[in-house]
Parts: C-alpha cells; structure tokens; sequence
C-alpha cells in the first residue's frame, strides 16, 4: 500500500495540493458501501471543515460519550493530520459504530450506500439536535424525549416551531413544494418539504437534467388516486407537481437504479445509460435563480444485480478527479467520468455505473 | 414468477429475462412531418463481430464524400469552375452538417508543384502509380460515399448502394482514428483528413485508399507524427473552405493546428509555452518549413468541435468550458461568443447564409447564435439527453409560406443521446420580436448589468456569460423520432434524404417525402429492432414533443 501511495504521488508530482490527504479505506468485509460515502463526504470540502471545526471545539468538553458523530469527525481528523500524503486508513471504530447504532448493517450482506448516507446523515443531524437541546438547559416546555423523531416531522405537520439548523442541515438541505391544484375549484394546496437528497426515476437513454425535469413534472392524480380538496370537501381530480422551492448547497441526488420488478418478485438492477454533466442548473426552482453547481463526487455501484456487487467512487479534489476503490487511490483524467453513465444495452460488459452525484453550489453563499 | 429458467419450454423461446420487464419499442421506420413522411430507406453498418468493449471512448462519426469525375492530369477546362459551383456549395452544406467537424469544400489547386519528397509519406502518390486499369472496379469516375469510424477502423461505403456492408475498411495499429473531414474540391490531391486518438493526422487521396485493395492507409502524408508537437486526442479536423489545402485539427488539450496539406514538416515546429491557460493567443512557427504553420490556444480544457462558415471568413469553436467562440480565421482574431445555459457544449454548425450557428451540449438544449445579435436568440427544448450533433438543412424550403414573404424560415437538426432526431423551424421574426419586449413584469433592475447588457449588442471580441432561463425565447421541435437504439452522435442533411449516425456506427438513410408520395402508405412496416431497452424509451420519445406521433 506504502508503493500504491507514492505512485499517486509521483502522478500528481509536484501539483500535489498543499495540506490535501489522498487515503484509502480498509474494507471490513463488504463495508464498501461505507468507504465509497466516506470518501465523497471527506472531499465535500465544506462539510468535512464544519465536522473538524465541530471536533476541534467539542473534543474537550469531558468525556463525550462516543457517538456516531464522533466517530466520523475521529476519522476525518486522523485522515487529515496525517503526517504522509498517501496512504491507508482502517475506519474500524467507525464501522463498529455504524453496525452498533443499526442493525441493518450489522451482517456481511451488500448493503445500499444510499441508504447508509441517509442514515448517516439523518443520525448526524439527531445528535446534534440533541446536543443542542441538551446545551439549552433551559426548562423547555417540549419534553426533549420526543427530538430524535426529528425536526422533519415537524415541519411537515406545520408546527410553527422554528426548527434547528445545523451545519449538516446548511450543507445538505433543501426545500420541496409540492403543489397541487384542485381541478373543481383551482386552489392550490402547497405544502413544504424537506429534503437531504433527491431520489430520481431514471429512464434509458437520458440525461439528469431531464430526470429532474420529469421530476418536477406535472402528474394527475384521478380515478383511484384521488386528491381530498379541503375546499370541496371532497375526492377531487387534482394536479400535482414538485417545485424545489429553496436550492441545497450540497446537492445530493440518487438515482433509482434499484428498481422492484413485479413480475419477477425482486430488485433487479438498471443499468440505464444516465448521462450527468460536471455543471448542472435547476431549472425548475420557485424563483429562477438559475445558480450554477459543479460535480465534485460520483459514488459508483459496481455489479450487474442489486444484492451483490462493489462501491467506489469518483472524486474531484484540486481540479483533479481520483479514483477511490476501498485501499486504493488512483488518478483518473476527467474525461473517464463519462464510462460511468451507464450502458444503452441491457447487457453489456460495462457494469460501473454512477448511483449518487454530489454537486456543490458555485454560488459562495450557503 | 421467476421460474422462467426451466419451464420456459413453450411457446416463448425469446423471452428471456429482460424481455419480460422490458419488451423494446419496436424502431418505427418513418415519421411524418408537416411537409410529409421520412423513410427508412436503407442502412448501412460495419461488419458483425466487432466486440462493443473494444469500442471504447471513440465515438463514430460519418462523414460524406462526392468524388467527381476524374479531372483531365493535365489543365482542368476553365469552365470546371463554373460548371461545378453549384455542386460544390451543395456538397459544402452537406459537410457542414453533422457535428460541425464534416468537411467543407474549398477551391483551388493544392500545392501538385510542390516537392513531394518528404520521409514521412507512406508509399507514393504520383498519378502514375494509380495503374487503375488493373483494378476491376476502379472508382475512376464520380460517386459518393460514407466514410465512419468504428474501434481502430475507419470504413467506406458506397452511399449509392444499398449494401449494408462497406466496400473498403482501413486498420490503424498504432491508435484508434476519432474525426475525419473530406473536402471534394481537391484536385488529384488529399482530399481525405483523418485525425487520431493519439493526435496523428493524415491527409490521403479517397480515390486511391478505394483502388487499393490492402487494409491499410496508402498514399498518406503524416503530421504530428508520434503526437510530437501536440500528443493529445483529436477532436475535431476540417479544411479551410476556399483556403488552398489549409486545414485546422483541434485538440483535447484547447489548442488548434493549423497545416498546409504536402507540406513537409521538416523545420522547426515547436510553439513557444502557453503563458496564460485562460487567454486565446496565437503562435506562428517559429520556422517557414514548419507543418504546423500555427497554434491557436483557444481555451482550457477540450475543444469538442469546430465548424467553418461556408466561405470559410469565420471558425467557430464549442468546448469543455462551455463556450462558444467565433473567430474571424485570417484575421486570427476572436469575433464573439457566448457561454452555454451549463455544462459543455458538443457540437456546433453554421446556417448556409452564415448568419446563425447552432450549438449543442450537456444541458440537453439546442442554441442558435445570430451572428448580427453576437447573442442567443433561441434555445430548442425537446431533447431528453445530451445534443451530441446539429446541422442546418440546406435544401428544405418551408412548403407552406412563398418565397415572397420577407420572414426566413431556417429548417435544422439535431440528434442526441436519447436516440431522437429533431427537426425544428426556425422563423425569426416569430421569436426576434417576443424578445425585445421580453422584460416580462420580473425582469426588474435587480438583474444587474447582465440583465442589461443583455439587450444591447456586446462590443467585439467578448464573451458573454450564460443568459438567464427567462432571457431566452424557447422553441419546440416540429417532429421528434426515435431513430437508433443507441445514442446518437451526427446527422448530415443530402438532397434527397437525412443521415443519421449512432455512436457505436451504425447510419441511417431517411429518404424525404416526395411529392406524390405524402400520404399514408401500406409500407408501413414497423422494424423490430430487438430493442433491448424498455418501454421507458417510449415515454422518454413522448416527453420530447407532443408532435411525435401525429
């Protein structure tokens, strides 16, 4: 591994970015799922700043019992204040931790890396919600037991309570509207939703711009799927449509590729061609604020069906894309982003396909 | 459900697991458009057996080529000129299609005086060694033919036939052969560019790689031998219309060369270093024997395609950086140009009267540029991927509005990776005059000096940066056909028919409509095409347009 690393850094030569550390992860058996998300989470340069800014300030307020949180800011400071460029690291504590906290990934199994960076990510926002109220000592009239259902659930129910921002809540999300319009009376019902990522459908042959689009594209809810108008009292026909009302900074957007096929009784795997370009606007925000992101990290799902298979992932760090694959760590140029779309064939030998893209907002402000 | 492994011994033989979940769309052969229905006529593809890995990142591009009656060895009839004008701007419209890298034509003689001794000429090019008596088919006399790339290979068919295999097929051993460009003006000299992975380029006679029967380049003259003076891939080749065997090859690196054809590089041919990446600068060679004769550093990153006006005054260039640039080419001076909505931009090609460039990329839109405006003045929405090529057609003249109507109605193309070709009408008058009084109630002082830069004519020689969604008058496809089942990557418009050519090198012949011939026919046979992808291509073609299936 020790050779591995300064192949890398022979390659980068003397673009080696100044303080940057290129580490690959230990695999525990099957804990790819894990390393893939940690890696594009350690190059979301923002987000990895607030987690160490995190751990420099809290590190010393006694003995903080260990959490998931303080695994993760562990890991992400032992990676940086490494004293070589290159390297590898074992996450061992960390893993321990994710398979103590749930159990869904406590066996061998391939597991979803989407569904890992959800809980990881809604875990992170609930001990700092908890933290946060457990530092506001004073007597609430809301008994803080009732936090780690989450502040989302408040949202949703309207709860007129100003809900905790934290800096995992600043990077990473965003607002949806969903609209939708009574085809009796015209009013429309908006209602706000919180979102961390987005989970599109995708189709053969298209781009994410045009997932986002359909996304966002107007349905109607009729016969079976009837809309209770408040106004009319009544099940009406309704037109629904998801609007992105405020814009993340960190955007998140997972690709169904796992898709339940009914005939067969199971998951199968698409392995649709899904073009995503390193800029990307949304265009169907509430205001056209038409803010530009750029493509810093792909996590890539490797294997032809949903329960078996790999996870690496594609990161830029420097104006430089790298190669993450469990221990090691190589350079790729940036035109080798594109074999990671998928295939326009059902079977192909090609069987890497991007599954969650990472973009950050180039506007500066979060 | 899933027990389709043993007991599928009845009637379905075929279906196999993914056809269960996904029974392909069958390929329509046709599609109709206002002025009438586009055939399927044939097809042409490169043999079976070519294993899709070894495809790799090249993509296929088709390239058409008229190769005239053979000209007299000794003085070319003056009235030659004359006589052939009008086939050589046809043949130029044609090669300004596609993906804006086809060849164009130019005039004149090419340097046949010159000294023809250079060592790095593959075989020899005398008229003498074309021995064409000794070769049953000797493609003395004129024809046409499609030259694609597939893998190593590039193939040659006859476009005249309906044979689907290519009569011809040439190996290149030492890097994969990525864009190409043919120029029918050419007198008994190259008139065939082919650039590679590896950065070579070669010039060759067509006529000769077709009398010869070898699997090989013949006759070739070789630049940028080995990479030496530029090692990055090829992207896009073109010869200078009317610039007396001049051409240009850009690179992935942002640089174009620019090469005078049978010019020995014997001198000195390195370029002083790029001091500023972000800058456009030109340098010439250092020496008068040098081949390249100059390097235009255009911009960071890839150049994806280049494209010259039919006269061949203006170059405009697409990028990695999403730009769009419009050089004046013997000025060697940047004109305008213009940031895509985002993400790259893929291809581009200019309208046969120069006024407009169409432009393609990553934000699944079509852009048309008015060279008057130095602006966009319209942004195609209807595509579902990327726009991977766009061309104006040069031959369609809109069937319901007379030639006397002072609005100009512009018919283009563009195919994408969501397997579709599009046809759009572009009327300028219809779109022009939204815009000016666009500022609809929001477009309030608060958009700053882009917002109001945006209505005046930026001075020469800027750039502009990306307009805003709601700056932009939008325009919808007349037809939108799902033409391959693969990702598409060029179209090129003839007189008689619209080519259409997928990544992985299969092309397409759709003849137009003919008179007469409008109406409904019996053939209305629907080609099943094994489609393996599902049904989601079929909603994918319906969001395209709603005009699609009429």
């Amino acid at each position: 591994m020790g050779a591995a690393g300064s192949k890398l850094e022979k390659a980068l030569g003397d673009q080696f970015p100044e303080g940057e550390r290129y580490f690959g992860l230990e695999n525990f058996g099957n804990t790819c799922y894990c390393n893939s998300v940690l890696q594009a989470l350690y190059f979301c340069v923002p987000f990895r700043e607030q987690l160490l800014e995190y751990y420099a300030n809290n590190k010393n307020v006694g003995d903080a019992e260990e959490n998931l949180l303080t695994c993760l800011a562990d890991l992400f400071s032992q990676i940086s204040s490494q004293k070589k460029k290159t390297g590898v690291i074992a996450p061992k504590r960390f893993v321990q931790r994710v398979k103590k906290q749930n159990e869904l990934f406590r066996s061998y199994m391939h597991q979803d890396a989407h569904e890992f960076l959800n809980f990881l990510l809604n875990e992170l926002v609930d001990i700092l919600e908890k933290e946060n109220n457990a530092a506001k000592s004073s007597p609430e009239t809301s008994s803080p037991e009732k936090v780690p259902n989450g502040p989302r659930a408040a949202v949703a129910n309207g709860t007129p309570k100003e809900p905790l921002v934290t800096w995992v809540h600043k990077n990473f999300q965003g607002i949806l509207t969903n609209e939708t319009r009574c085809l009796r009376c015209e009013t429309v019902t908006a209602r706000d939703e919180t979102f961390l990522d987005l989970s599109l459908d995708i189709e053969q042959n298209s781009s994410i711009t045009s997932c986002l689009k359909n996304f966002s594209s107007t349905e109607t809810l009729n016969a079976e799927d009837k809309f209770f108008c408040d106004k009319c009292c009544s099940l009406q026909e309704a037109q629904k449509r998801m609007k992105i009302k405020k814009p993340p900074y960190i955007l998140v957007i997972h690709l169904k590729r796992f898709k339940y096929i009914e005939q067969l009784g199971r998951y199968k795997k698409l392995s649709y061609r899904v073009v995503f370009p390193l800029e990307l606007k949304l265009s169907n925000t509430m205001e056209d604020a038409d803010s530009e992101y750029s493509l810093f990290a792909v996590v890539v799902h490797v294997g032809s069906g949903p329960n078996h298979g790999h996870y690496v992932s594609l990161v830029k760090s420097h104006n430089h894309w790298l190669f993450f694959d469990d221990e090691n760590v190589e350079m790729i140029d940036e035109s080798a982003v594109q074999t990671f779309f998928g295939s326009a064939q059902e079977y192909s030998s090609n069987t890497d396909h991007g599954y969650i893209l990472f973009y950050e907002s180039q506007g500066s402000k979060s | 459900m899933n027990n389709n492994s043993s007991s599928s011994s009845n009637n379905r033989m075929s279906s196999s697991l993914g056809n269960v979940q996904s029974p392909g769309p069958a390929l329509k052969t046709y599609f109709k458009t206002p002025e009438g229905r586009y055939k399927l006529h044939y097809e042409k593809t490169h043999p079976a057996g070519l294993l899709h890995y070894a495809h790799g990142r090249a993509v296929s591009q088709v390239t058409l080529a008229h190769l005239k009656d053979k000209a007299a060895p000794i003085a070319p009839p003056p009235s030659n000129t004359s006589a052939s004008s009008g086939v050589r701007l046809a043949a130029a419209r044609l090669l300004g299609g596609g993906n804006g890298s086809r060849a164009l034509s130019f005039v004149g003689g090419n340097g046949s005086s010159k000294a023809l001794s250079g060592n790095s000429r593959i075989g020899s090019m005398g008229s003498s060694s074309l021995s064409s008596s000794s070769v049953p088919s000797n493609y003395d006399g004129k024809g046409s033919y499609l030259i694609f790339n597939v893998g190593d290979t590039v193939f040659i068919s006859d476009f005249n036939s309906q044979d689907k295999d290519p009569i011809k097929s040439i190996h290149f051993s030492n890097s994969n052969p990525v864009c190409h460009a043919f120029s029918s003006e050419s007198k008994d000299g190259h008139d065939l560019l082919i650039g590679l992975n590896s950065g070579d380029v070669y010039s060759v006679s067509l006529r000769q790689q077709l009398q010869d029967l070898g699997k090989k380049l013949v006759g070739a003259q070789h630049y940028n031998k080995d990479g030496l003076i530029n090692n990055s891939r090829c992207t896009s080749i073109a010869w200078v219309p009317e610039g007396d065997g001049t051409f240009v090859v850009a690179h992935a690196d942002g640089n174009i060369y620019v090469y005078e054809k049978n010019k020995d590089g014997t001198g000195d041919s390195s370029f002083p270093v790029i001091k500023d990446q972000t800058q456009f600068s030109v340098a010439h060679a250092r020496s008068s024997k040098s081949n390249p004769i100059a390097r235009w550093h255009i911009c960071q990153g890839p150049i994806n395609s280049i494209s010259f006006s039919i006269d061949g005054t203006y170059l405009a260039t697409v990028g990695r950086d999403g730009f769009l640039r419009v050089f004046d080419f013997s000025k060697e001076q940047l004109m305008c140009g213009g940031k895509s909505y985002y993400g790259a931009l893929l291809c581009c090609a200019w309208s046969p009267d120069g006024k407009y460039i169409l432009t393609g990329g990553e934000d699944d839109l079509v852009q048309v540029w008015s060279m008057e405006d130095r602006k966009i003045v319209a942004w195609g929405e209807g595509h579902n991927s990327w726009v991977s090529g766009v061309a104006f057609d040069p031959y369609w003249s809109s069937p319901t509005s007379d030639s006397s109507e002072e609005t100009i109605v512009y018919r283009f193309g563009s195919v994408g990776q969501d397997t579709q070709l599009l046809l759009w009408d572009l009327e300028m008058d219809e779109i022009v005059v939204p815009l000016r009084r666009c500022p609809p109630g929001g477009s309030p002082t608060s958009s700053g000096a882009q917002g109001n830069s945006w209505d005046n004519i930026s001075p020469v020689g800027t750039l502009q940066p990306a307009p805003s969604m709601r700056d932009v008058p939008k325009i919808s496809p007349v037809v939108a056909h799902r033409v391959h089942t693969e990702p598409l990557s060029g179209l090129v418009f003839t007189a008689e028919s619209v080519l259409t050519v997928c990544r992985e090198g299969h092309v397409k012949i759709w003849t137009r409509p003919s008179h007469g011939e409008s109406h409904a026919s019996s053939s209305e046979a629907v080609l099943n095409m094994n489609a393996k992808d599902s049904k989601i291509s079929l909603t994918a073609s319906k969001v395209g347009s709603s005009n699609n299936k009429q």
